[in-house]
């Protein structure tokens, strides 16, 4: 009877173990450099950016509403990937990883704690940058679409979900955090600038070899969606509500596709050195 | 001897920097010298910067629909941009033409991913015109012999933006890079007579440009004769504007002769002559 409630207790996820892997994760956004950096540099290069003088207009802003996003973005992911791909290489060079497997804390919860605090730590940081947006923004426009930068957060967040997951499962395939780092932002950036048009090409590529692409199209994260730059820019308003539910899903979908993945390649992994 | 040769670098260093120094004055009080870091930095390259900076322009004045590189355009299609600010005349509303680089749908997750981005082709309008400008103003910085680019953004500037100064500076920025430009004079008249209501002025201009525009058709550059046109069309407005029938009767001689429309133009100079008491020819 014992030896069956230990099997239980050792298989069944403790929210309390995974909560507290993850706010140490969370901890170590806020001890690091890296965030306020990266946060100082989204503000100079803004603020330098809004002090030029067009044709002696104060009211344009959509120049500057672009570059802050770009910067937005660009260092978001920054933030996801480096912080993500060191997680676990962290945990075994500093040998830290022993104990807290030992203590007992199930490898599908340390995977999921792991990407918990990872996702949670963006999460703080995108509230940051786009508290900044969207008060630079309201300096220039005197508005402040509360609704629109939710959507816009939000799926900034779902995208940053779905590439949390893919670091760590880069992280647990191969050797080192540099060379996961730099995949994931090959990935990454590759599926944000061609993703959403593989199809275009693929239906241009006759036989096989095109539906091989097309394939690849449907495969992959479609991230692009969760790109709202140009709606927030632009003024377009509110981005349709079951669209937006729709990615949300497909961004928990898949985000858990890839820690399952993770998890099945971490738990049969030999920790040793 | 290690203090000694200190002082010595030292005082090397002091009087090569009274050498070099009134050097990097005059370098950095040159009127080209941030043009010329640039050409120095970028090079040719600088040109494909100007031309995305201008296309970046372009999807902003669409409000972001626009087509990316994998979206194909049909062959010899200019920017509506250019169109727009070339062949219209001041105050003419924005067309409303619905037409789309996007297609149809080709499956279910292009139908999806259309709701993330715009897909209704409009154009700024009531002021918002102003947004394309930085870009317009970086892609002359990054190439300043890109003639359409002054262009557009004085056109924009001295009707929707009503900024005729900043216009006209701007234009005179071409001017510099670009003297033997009769587009820029003609543009540069337009302010002069649409905003400044100063038609003498502004003939002058006019002139000039036609000068410009007859001797490199004599050089046998083949200048575009649709400008020629234009100048000689905004030749005879000015005389209007001044009352000048006799040049008036010159210049719309000049335009019949080169214009396609010539029935109404010739109907316009046989009432010119009428007026003047003229025989009709």
């Amino acid at each position: 009877m014992s030896s069956s409630k230990s099997w239980v207790t050792s298989h069944n996820p403790d929210a309390n173990n995974i909560f507290a892997i993850a706010g140490v994760v969370i901890k170590e956004l806020y001890r690091r450099k890296d965030f306020y950096v990266l946060f100082a540099l989204v503000v100079l290069i803004t603020v330098m950016l809004g002090s030029l003088n067009f044709f002696n207009d104060d009211s344009i802003v959509r120049y500057l509403k672009d570059a802050c996003l770009l910067l937005i973005w660009l260092f978001s992911l920054v933030i996801a990937i480096t912080t993500t791909a060191r997680q676990i290489p962290a945990e075994r060079e500093s040998r830290t990883i022993y104990p807290l497997l030992a203590k007992p804390v199930g490898r599908g919860e340390f995977v999921v704690g792991k990407f918990l605090g990872c996702w949670l730590a963006c999460g703080i940081a995108l509230l940051a940058f786009y508290f900044f947006f969207g008060l630079l923004s309201a300096s220039r426009e005197h508005t402040f679409p509360l609704l629109v930068y939710f959507q816009a957060i939000w799926l900034h967040w779902m995208c940053l979900g779905i590439v949390v997951a893919l670091a760590l499962l880069g992280s647990v395939v191969f050797a080192a955090p540099s060379s996961n780092a730099t995949i994931c932002f090959i990935v990454v950036l590759g599926i944000l600038f061609a993703g959403g048009h593989l199809n275009g090409v693929a239906l241009q590529i006759p036989g096989f070899r095109g539906q091989l692409v097309y394939a690849i199209y449907f495969a992959i994260p479609h991230l692009e969606w969760y790109d709202v730059r140009e709606w927030i820019i632009h003024n377009w308003g509110l981005v349709d509500w079951l669209a937006w539910t729709g990615a949300s899903i497909y961004a928990v979908l898949y985000t858990g596709m890839l820690l399952g993945c993770t998890w099945l390649v971490f738990r049969r992994r030999k920790l040793t050195l | 001897m290690i203090r000694l040769v200190m002082v010595l670098l030292f005082v090397c260093c002091m009087t090569l920097a009274t050498v070099l120094d009134p050097s990097f004055q005059r370098l950095h009080n040159r009127e080209n010298a941030s043009a010329s870091v640039l050409v120095a930095l970028m090079g040719d390259s600088r040109r494909l910067f100007a031309h995305e900076f201008f296309a970046k322009a372009d999807a902003y004045f669409h409000s972001g629909f626009y087509p990316t590189i994998f979206d194909t355009q049909p062959p010899g299609s200019e920017s509506d941009l250019k169109e727009e600010s070339h062949a219209k005349p001041a105050g003419a509303a924005p067309h409303e033409e619905e037409h789309s680089f996007l297609g149809a749908p080709k499956d279910c997750f292009d139908r999806f991913g259309r709701h993330f981005y715009p897909t209704v082709h409009t154009h700024l309008h009531g002021g918002n015109e102003r947004e394309m400008l930085p870009w317009l103003k970086l892609s002359a910085d990054l190439d300043p012999h890109e003639i359409d680019t002054y262009l557009t953004a004085s056109y924009w500037l001295r009707t929707s933006l009503n900024k005729p100064a900043e216009a006209e500076q701007f234009l005179r920025q071409g001017l510099r890079a670009n003297p033997d430009s009769f587009a820029l004079l003609l543009e540069l008249g337009r302010i002069y007579l649409d905003n400044r209501k100063n038609p003498r002025v502004a003939r002058n201009i006019f002139l000039q440009a036609r000068q410009k525009w007859r001797q490199q058709d004599a050089a046998g550059d083949k200048p575009d004769p649709h400008a020629y046109e234009e100048i000689l069309g905004e030749m005879v407005r000015a005389d209007r504007a001044q009352g000048d029938v006799k040049a008036q009767i010159a210049d719309l001689e000049d335009l019949i002769n080169v214009a396609r429309g010539k029935e109404v133009l010739q109907r316009q100079l046989d009432d010119l002559k009428a007026k003047l008491g003229e025989p009709k020819p």
